[in-house]
């Protein structure tokens, strides 16, 4: 086995390591890689401070990794080791059947428990009607899609202990049998952490069902694709898989009954509707509804029935607040990652009269911001 | 930097030796040795300094027991000024803390620690820079004259940062003249990509179950999880180690050096004195010829064996880690060491195969517990588990995803860990292939490496 053949693979791999090399140098720069959704490391300015902290060389590593050439071909064969060795996860997304993808929930921590008591505080601070809406994840609801074995956290024991630890069950609506009733439908996104609109028209169902409000039935919408391409946030965590992509829905009523006016209270910006054209064309196309998270949205409508309603909520809101907007004269939206003033004084100023809190659960599990309920 | 880095692959490497091999034959030392502070100042620049400081130190100290050779006590004398020195250094910035806590801790005082960054390597070039005086004092090699010689010798980058420590005495004639040739190139190159293989495709994949368990809480875990995780640690560490040393082994013989061999299966052995034969061994020849024989052996009566057993194993066990754990750890093979030539040999002689590797895994087991927490209480928790002392379940269904998630690259892990592939590769042209296909792998790991540890950063 020794000594013939070593010239050869002397050679081979003086020309292979070589010619990478040089590809390294010749092929320009990526500023943005689509497939992993995230801005790649640039070239690093060498000054005397970064070269004797470290900082130099540890971003130039990045930079060499980030902008290897043919990076998404190299990944993409990895990926492709990875399912034919049986790997069954990467990166904490689990490779469901059928093309799903799927988060590895664990059991959650001190953040949930704490986060039960901001609500607490929030519904005794307030004398407004206050609906607790904690949105399951894909997972929960398709669960036989599972890799054999998986076993994530069972959400239904979550939503358990959210409700026995609240100080009235009241408000609380619980989506995982309604969600399940509806499995067949495209209710969640294959290759994002998201529900689709339709989804989210099914927790506004059953929001209206509660609160004894008269819902628009789904009979009155029609469905309208925005994107056949989107490859969501578990697309990109788990790197280059091979799936199909995501289509983006919008319902949208077939005879508009009210109009809208959205104003992006931070931002100075209005619109007459809930969307953001600008991200069809990019990655993260969820963030077409509202162009994203933002700390404050108020929706005026012509439908002047005084009801006025307070959402504290992530992101998962955001394909609910237009079917909403066709029940309320005012829809104030908070994003309490990014809203970090007195929301007491807010409800008594607008005269706010409903209230809806709405989180994924697996967001709820984690989110820090709610601490701010406390803090006045 | 590490040798399992694109940039270390396709930046340093390719410069180094594009250098390396234009520079005529007195430069080429030089060329090392400058590339070796480079490729060390990497991570810690400052530490650059500590590297020169060491270089000057062991050069004058060479020159000096060499000038009175003829003059024992005087040339002892500076034997035992470089030791103290590099000693003083692992000390200062390995051990300091450690002592400060030890101190605090019995006295209860409250000395505020160091908390120095630890430079990398510092346990494997110290001990092979104290080789060097100890050699030249002992006369097992001449006196280097030439700073830039020694210089090379000291930062050699191939086994600066994880070993195997190289003893002067195996590379002083080499470090002088030595034949650098394309088919020794090709050599190294095949023993480098077999170390890039285990440490990227292997260690780094099955270390993530490691991860895994390790992270959760024990009470969460099955009897069954607490086994494999220990055994996917084994094979990880293993496999990290030795690919590292592999790396080292091939690099060298690039630039026309021999290493010795650092590991030998240690994973078929069949008593625990067996695997310190084949695990480490470069770490183990040192304590052998640097303490324990000095110390008198085993040739000055049963007290003295014992008392330089415990030294040597205990400083074994120090030297992995600025813990009492360590400590634990190397003491208990010393305890299993002892016990094995004291009967436990003679009893496993005549048990069949099957029994002495299941007793040598099991033992080794163990102590990959010890290895790996550094809270003792922890490690004890682990191994309650395991026996079943905590009335965990004996299964449950997370074992069984861990177990079907990782079969495949335990199995292969396995498979590596005996000669048994070695054996059944006997055509040269698919030896090559399969080498390159371990290159193109492990390229693709990298470029997505979410997990690619380096488990020797304390050493």
């Amino acid at each position: 086995m020794k000594s013939k053949c070593n010239k050869q693979i002397a050679v081979i791999f003086i020309i292979s390591t070589i010619l990478l090399s040089l590809l390294n140098i010749i092929v320009t720069d990526k500023e943005f890689s689509e497939l992993e959704n995230r801005y790649l490391q640039k070239k690093p300015s060498l000054t005397y401070k970064k070269l004797l902290s470290g900082e130099f060389s540890e971003d130039f590593e990045k930079y060499i990794t980030d902008q290897f050439p043919l990076r998404n071909w190299w990944i993409k064969i990895k990926s492709d080791v990875e399912r034919a060795v049986l790997k069954k996860d990467n990166n904490g997304i689990y490779f469901g059947k059928d093309g799903y993808l799927f988060e590895m929930y664990n059991k959650p921590e001190k953040t949930f428990y704490k986060n039960i008591e901001y609500i607490n505080s929030f519904i005794d601070k307030t004398n407004i009607n206050v609906s607790i809406m904690a949105v399951p994840n894909s997972f929960q609801i398709y669960s036989e899609k599972l890799p054999l074995f998986a076993n994530p956290y069972d959400q239904a024991k979550v939503l358990n202990d959210l409700k026995n630890n609240l100080v009235s069950e009241a408000g609380f609506i619980d989506l995982i049998g309604v969600l399940q009733d509806k499995k067949d439908e495209y209710i969640y996104f294959k290759t994002d952490h998201h529900w689709t609109m339709l989804g989210a028209y099914y927790g506004y169902l059953e929001y209206c069902k509660v609160n004894n409000i008269e819902a628009v039935s789904l009979e009155e919408f029609q469905i309208i694709e925005k994107s056949n391409e989107f490859y969501g946030t578990y697309y990109s965590k788990a790197n280059g898989t091979r799936v199909k992509p995501d289509k983006l829905e919008i319902l949208e009523l077939i005879k508009s009954k009210y109009s809208y006016l959205v104003n992006y209270i931070y931002e100075d910006e209005q619109s007459d509707n809930f969307y953001d054209d600008e991200y069809l064309s990019k990655k993260d196309k969820y963030s077409y509804f509202f162009g994203g998270n933002h700390s404050l949205i108020t929706i005026k409508t012509t439908n002047k029935n005084g009801k006025k309603l307070l959402v504290i909520k992530d992101s998962y809101a955001n394909a609910m607040i237009p079917l909403l907007a066709n029940n309320f004269e005012e829809i104030h939206v908070v994003d309490l990652r990014y809203y970090k003033y007195n929301i007491y004084d807010y409800i008594k100023e607008n005269n706010i009269n409903e209230g809806l809190v709405l989180y994924n659960i697996s967001n709820f599990n984690n989110d820090t911001g709610l601490a701010i309920l406390n803090y006045y | 930097m590490v040798f399992s880095s694109l940039t270390f692959l396709f930046v340093f490497l390719p410069i180094v030796i594009s250098i390396y091999f234009a520079a005529p034959s007195k430069f080429k030392n030089l060329v090392l040795f400058i590339s070796s502070l480079i490729f060390y100042a990497w991570g810690e620049p400052v530490y650059i300094l500590l590297m020169i400081f060491s270089t000057i130190v062991d050069y004058i100290n060479g020159i000096l027991v060499d000038k009175y050779s003829h003059d024992k006590n005087k040339s002892k004398k500076f034997v035992i000024i470089s030791v103290i020195i590099n000693l003083s250094l692992l000390c200062i910035f390995k051990y300091a803390d450690f002592i400060i806590l030890t101190i605090n801790g019995f006295i209860g005082t409250d000395i505020p620690l160091l908390k120095l960054p630890l430079p990398i390597g510092i346990s494997f070039y110290t001990f092979q820079t104290m080789s060097y005086t100890i050699d030249v004092y002992r006369k097992e090699a001449p006196v280097q004259r030439n700073i830039i010689s020694l210089g090379a010798y000291v930062s050699l980058f191939p086994q600066l940062i994880a070993g195997p420590i190289v003893r002067y005495q195996t590379i002083a004639e080499q470090i002088n003249t030595r034949k650098e040739t394309l088919d020794k190139f090709g050599e190294g190159v095949s023993r480098f990509l077999i170390g890039l293989g285990k440490k990227v495709l292997i260690a780094n994949n099955i270390g993530m179950l490691w991860n895994i368990i390790q992270s959760s809480s024990i009470n969460n875990l099955s009897v069954l999880s607490l086994w494999f995780g220990i055994s996917a640690f084994s094979l990880q560490i293993y496999f990290d180690f030795s690919g590292y040393s592999d790396m080292a082994i091939g690099l060298g013989k690039m630039f026309g050096f021999d290493f010795l061999e650092n590991f030998n299966y240690p994973y078929i052995s069949q008593s625990i004195t067996e695997f310190w034969r084949r695990w480490h061994i470069s770490l183990g020849s040192w304590f052998k010829d640097y303490v324990y024989i000095p110390l008198g052996g085993n040739k000055k009566g049963k007290f003295k064996t014992y008392r330089n057993l415990f030294i040597v194993w205990f400083l074994t066990g120090l030297w992995h880690g600025a813990s009492w754990n360590f400590v634990i750890w190397g003491l208990y093979f010393g305890v299993i060491i002892t016990l094995e030539k004291i009967f436990l040999i003679n009893i496993l002689k005549k048990a069949p195969k099957f029994f002495r590797h299941l007793y040598t895994t099991l033992i080794l087991f163990i102590s990959w517990v010890f290895f790996n927490f550094e809270e003792m209480s922890e490690g004890i928790e682990y191994l309650k588990g395991m026996f079943g002392f905590k009335e965990l379940p004996i299964i449950d269904v997370n074992f069984l995803y861990y177990l079907t998630n990782y079969a495949v690259v335990f199995i292969v892990g396995i498979i590596c860990a005996t000669p048994i592939a070695k054996k059944f590769i006997k055509n040269k042209t698919i030896y090559a292939l399969i080498l390159f296909v371990i290159y193109f792998l492990s390229i693709a790991y990298l470029v997505d490496s979410s997990f690619n540890p380096f488990l020797y950063f304390r050493f």
